[in-house]
Parts: C-alpha cells; sequence; structure tokens
C-alpha cells in the first residue's frame, strides 16, 4: 500500500482503517500494523492511495 | 424529466430531494463508497468525527439550509448554540494568553477599545446596514476606519473560523452580506446526529420520492450536444438526462466536459475557473472527560498563533462521543504559502491549544487538512461564480458555487435554492 502526493491528510482513510494502521500529520502514513488488506483506498477523497495487487 | 447528479455532497443531495419531490426521476452518482462528501460523520475510536464540517450550520435552525431542510421535507433537529465567546487575554496589552485570559461574549468585543473608537464602532455598526461599504477587503476597510489592531484580530479569527480565509482575502462586501445574514437568520447550531443526521435525512427524502443514489460510481464524462447536455457516461455507459446538477465544482466540472467547452465561445468562462482558489484548513479533533469549553457557543481564539476557533460539540449532542467524553474540535485557516509546510502550521495549532487549555488534560484524536482538491470552501467566499454553466441544462452546486453571503454550508443551501429556481421556475 502506498500513500502518493495527492493526499491532503484529511483523515478519511484513517477511520476505516480496522487495523488503526494509518498515522495522519498533513499527510497518511501506513504504519507495521499495515496488513495491506486494501480496506481504505477507495475512500480516500483524492484518490490517493495506491494498493498493489 | 429525468435528472442526474454528480456526487452525493450536501450540495448534491440537496438538489435530489428537490428535485425528486417536484416529480423528476434522479438518480446520483457517487465515487466513494459513503455519501455526504466533507459533511458527514467519521467513526473514531467511538467518536463521531467528521469528514469536513465542525457539525454546525453557520445560522442554524434560522438560516437557508435548515429553510430548504424543511421545504423538501427533511427530518432534522437543529439546536441552537449558545453565545459566541472571545478569548482575550487579561492584561491590557498583552498579545497571547500566556499571562491568563479571560472570555467575553461576542457582541462586547467594542468593550476593549478606546472610547472614541468605541464611539466610531457603534456608529458603523448602525450606519454600515444603511450605507454598505464596498471596493475593498474587509481588513483594508477597517484600518480606513479605526486604528486598533484588536479589530483586525477579531476580523481574523472571525473570517478564519468561519470562511477560512483572512480578512485580507474576503471582500467587505461579502462581509456586510454575511452580518445582514446573521442579523436576518440568527447564530449557529448544531444538527442532531452531526453531519450524518442531515445526509440521512435527505437519503429518505430522495428514497421516499423514488430517487436512486448510487455509490462507488464515478462520472467519467458529461455528455453535450449542439451546446446542451444530454447525459453522463459512467462506466462506459451513456445515461441519458434532461438536466445535470454537479456538485464537484466548475473547474472539475468543465474537466468533464471535455471538448464540449473548447472554442472561443467558452474561452471567457475557462479563464473565469482559472482565477478560483480553494481555502485550506487543519482541523484538530481533541477527546477530554471534563468539558474544555464548557457551553456550546463557538471559542473565538483572536490572540491564538494559528487556531481560529473552537467548538464543543458534545454540549448539543452527548452521542456525538463515547459516554462520559467530550468532543472539541479547532480550525485554523492555512495561508496559501503554508500548504506545503502543513506539519510546521500543525505543530503551531497543538502549541495554541497549549496556550488556550493551559492545565487542562486532553488528547488528540485526530489531526485533519484539507487544501485544494479536498479543500474547506470550493471558491473562496465572495468568488463564487454562480450555479449556471455555458452549457444549457449543466449546473453547478454546492461550495464551489455558493450564494451571495451564504457561509459554507448556507451558502450551499442558496445555491441549491436560486439553481432549483432556475429549472422547477
Ligand atoms: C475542515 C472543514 C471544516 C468545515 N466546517 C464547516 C462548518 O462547521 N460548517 C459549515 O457550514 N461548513 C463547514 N465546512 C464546509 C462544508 O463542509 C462544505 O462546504 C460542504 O460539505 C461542501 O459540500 P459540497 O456538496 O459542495 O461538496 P462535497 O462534500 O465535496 O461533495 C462532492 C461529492 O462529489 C463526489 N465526486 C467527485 N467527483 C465525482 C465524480 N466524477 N463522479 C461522482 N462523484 C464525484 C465526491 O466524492 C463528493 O462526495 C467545513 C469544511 C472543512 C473541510
Ligand atoms: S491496507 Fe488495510 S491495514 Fe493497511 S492501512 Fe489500508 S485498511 Fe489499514
Ligand atoms: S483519505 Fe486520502 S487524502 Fe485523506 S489522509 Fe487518507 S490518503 Fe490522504
Amino acid at each position: 500500500m502506498k500513500i502518493n502526493e495527492n493526499c491532503v491528510g484529511c483523515g478519511q482513510c484513517a477511520s476505516f482503517c480496522k487495523k488503526g494502521a494509518i498515522e495522519v500529520l498533513g499527510k497518511a502514513r501506513a504504519t507495521d500494523a499495515c496488513i495491506e488488506c486494501g480496506i481504505c483506498a477507495p475512500y480516500c477523497p483524492v484518490r490517493a492511495i495506491e494498493v498493489q495487487v | 424529466m429525468k435528472a442526474i447528479v454528480i456526487g452525493a455532497g450536501l450540495g448534491g443531495l440537496l438538489s435530489a430531494a428537490r428535485l425528486s419531490k417536484a416529480g423528476y426521476a434522479v438518480e446520483v452518482f457517487e465515487r466513494l463508497p459513503i455519501t455526504g462528501g466533507r459533511f458527514t460523520n467519521l467513526e473514531y475510536e467511538g467518536f463521531q468525527l467528521s469528514s469536513g464540517a465542525f457539525h454546525m450550520f453557520p445560522h442554524g435552525p434560522g438560516g437557508p439550509l435548515a429553510r430548504l431542510l424543511e421545504e423538501v421535507g427533511a427530518d432534522v433537529q437543529i439546536v441552537r448554540s449558545g453565545q459566541t465567546a472571545l478569548r482575550v487575554p487579561l492584561k491590557k496589552g498583552s498579545t497571547d494568553y500566556g499571562a491568563g485570559f479571560r472570555d467575553i461574549p461576542f457582541y462586547d468585543f467594542p468593550a476593549l477599545l478606546s472610547n472614541k473608537d468605541r464611539l466610531k464602532t457603534a456608529f458603523l455598526i448602525a450606519s454600515t446596514r444603511k450605507n454598505r461599504p464596498a471596493g475593498s477587503t474587509l481588513q483594508a476597510w477597517i484600518k480606513t476606519q479605526v486604528k486598533d489592531e484588536w479589530l483586525v484580530r477579531l476580523a481574523d479569527s472571525f473570517c478564519g473560523w468561519s470562511l477560512s480565509l483572512r480578512s485580507e482575502e474576503v471582500p467587505v462586501e461579502e462581509v456586510f452580506e454575511i452580518i445582514e445574514n446573521l442579523y436576518r437568520f440568527g447564530g449557529p447550531g448544531v444538527p442532531m446526529g452531526g453531519c450524518k443526521g442531515v445526509i440521512d435525512a435527505l437519503e429518505a427524502v430522495i428514497a421516499a420520492n423514488g430517487g436512486i443514489i448510487r455509490t462507488k460510481t464515478e462520472v467519467s464524462k458529461i455528455l453535450v450536444e449542439n451546446g446542451k447536455v444530454t447525459g453522463v457516461l459512467v462506466n462506459g455507459e451513456e445515461h441519458e438526462a434532461d438536466q445535470v446538477i454537479s456538485n464537484i465544482g466548475h473547474a472539475a466540472t468543465a474537466g468533464l466536459c471535455g471538448e464540449a467547452l473548447s472554442g472561443e465561445k467558452y474561452a471567457g468562462y475557462l479563464e473565469m475557473l482559472e482565477t478560483l482558489q480553494p481555502s485550506a484548513g487543519i482541523k484538530i479533533c481533541l477527546s477530554a472527560a471534563e468539558p474544555l469549553i464548557g457551553h456550546s457557543g463557538v471559542l473565538l481564539t483572536p490572540y491564538a498563533k494559528r487556531i481560529n476557533g473552537i467548538n464543543e460539540v458534545t454540549q448539543v449532542d452527548p452521542k456525538l462521543a463515547p459516554p462520559g467524553r467530550h468532543l472539541t474540535m479547532s480550525h485554523q485557516h492555512v495561508a496559501p504559502e503554508n500548504v506545503k509546510d502543513l506539519e510546521a502550521e500543525i505543530e503551531l495549532g497543538l502549541k495554541d491549544l497549549k496556550a488556550i487549555f493551559p492545565g487542562k488534560k486532553y488528547e488528540v484524536l485526530l489531526i485533519q487538512s484539507y487544501h485544494d482538491g479536498w479543500p474547506v470552501n470550493r471558491a473562496a467566499s465572495g468568488t463564487d461564480p454562480g450555479n449556471e454553466t455555458p452549457i444549457t441544462g449543466l449546473y453547478v452546486v454546492g461550495d464551489g458555487a455558493k450564494g451571495k453571503g451564504g457561509i459554507e454550508v448556507e451558502g450551499v443551501a442558496l445555491g441549491v435554492a436560486a439553481t432549483m429556481k432556475k429549472i422547477l421556475g
């Protein structure tokens, strides 16, 4: 899971991640707790989350 | 008649509710898995945070949004907030909260001026209702009237909180329209259930009127023939419509029109779109066992370095936080030149909170920032280009096309109401 330059830091993804694996400070960052499930990606309003398949 | 709405934000859903009530077949397409856009709840650690707004209507139960909700039959309870308070330093002359502070009611702001300036301000408050100032920014106008930095601080915190702009960025006409609306409609209020209370009620109306909302469905193109809208493209499929209401701002809407907007005829419109500036801001969400503000009114903080204002929505609806906790949220405007330094801006905001709530215990739940493609406001207040487009049957609603003097969602409602009048007569 990669968060690209589009990220504005709105925190929307963090509220949908069931693993509490996103930290937000101006931009989002996935922590080691991320299991690459991809659940957060479609909730991003600016298409900043890229999930590798 | 068939209407297609692009985007299920507040502007889109208000339009869909109104049109479906008028007998239109309505279909709403929303790219995200959730509806509400920047006006819905985000559940986070048991708190009802929000995707944008502070769970607040700028004019509460008496404003344009409340009126439009009632008109379409949306069942929302809006509770008027208490008095807006101003936190000011205890000692005259100090420029921060370090040596103590006190809170005064908003309408008492002239008390901090000299006798002479107080008289002048009283005169201005009365005379400007008839003779509205025009032709400059709010800050430039204030400086020509009263030489006291307090009024500029006050103007900056008010504009920062309610428009996410500095007083030097807001046309004075727009501010006086807002002041008139404050007289007309009253101050802020909180919808029960937060932003989502409003979105749920609108969806119920749309469903009852036979309208359809499709989430996870992106519109990739607006179809135009001979200068008139004919429908939209979704997943490669054409959907026909008599009217298309776009909730995504003028610029993105123009983007979806593609070559239909090329040619000299449209150059002026496209040039105007280049000048639109979205406004940026940072919201810091706090959790506390003991209230930090202690009342339901907005607390403006003119002497903070960055934070413009704070509210405590659990004073109205305790269900927005887990039992025994309060949800308190601060807002700070971010100047365009500082958007690249959000971390530094957040740091200043967190420092402000320590100075505003010294000795109080709270936790920072989530820090949310908004700019560019997902901003506080798509068109800075006072620059909205109206709801029509050069394409017949294609309208833009939402905070990229607010009505005059309409703060945020009140402006969204005014814009929707004006658009509905154009379509429905
Ligand atoms: C931090 C912050 C605090 C705020 N505080 C307040 C407040 O306290 N009070 C207040 O009144 N206002 C406040 N606002 C402003 C308010 O939230 C917005 O003005 C309002 O929510 C905008 O609604 P909208 O309908 O214009 O747009 P949006 O909510 O952005 O809706 C547009 C929708 O269109 C969808 N979309 C985009 N492109 C496509 C496509 N191609 N196909 C299909 N769907 C698409 C998007 O996903 C989105 O859901 C605040 C905003 C922010 C960010
Ligand atoms: S991919 Fe899954 S675990 Fe990782 S941040 Fe997104 S939602 Fe959380
Ligand atoms: S939802 Fe998207 S823009 Fe918002 S913080 Fe997450 S990655 Fe960034």
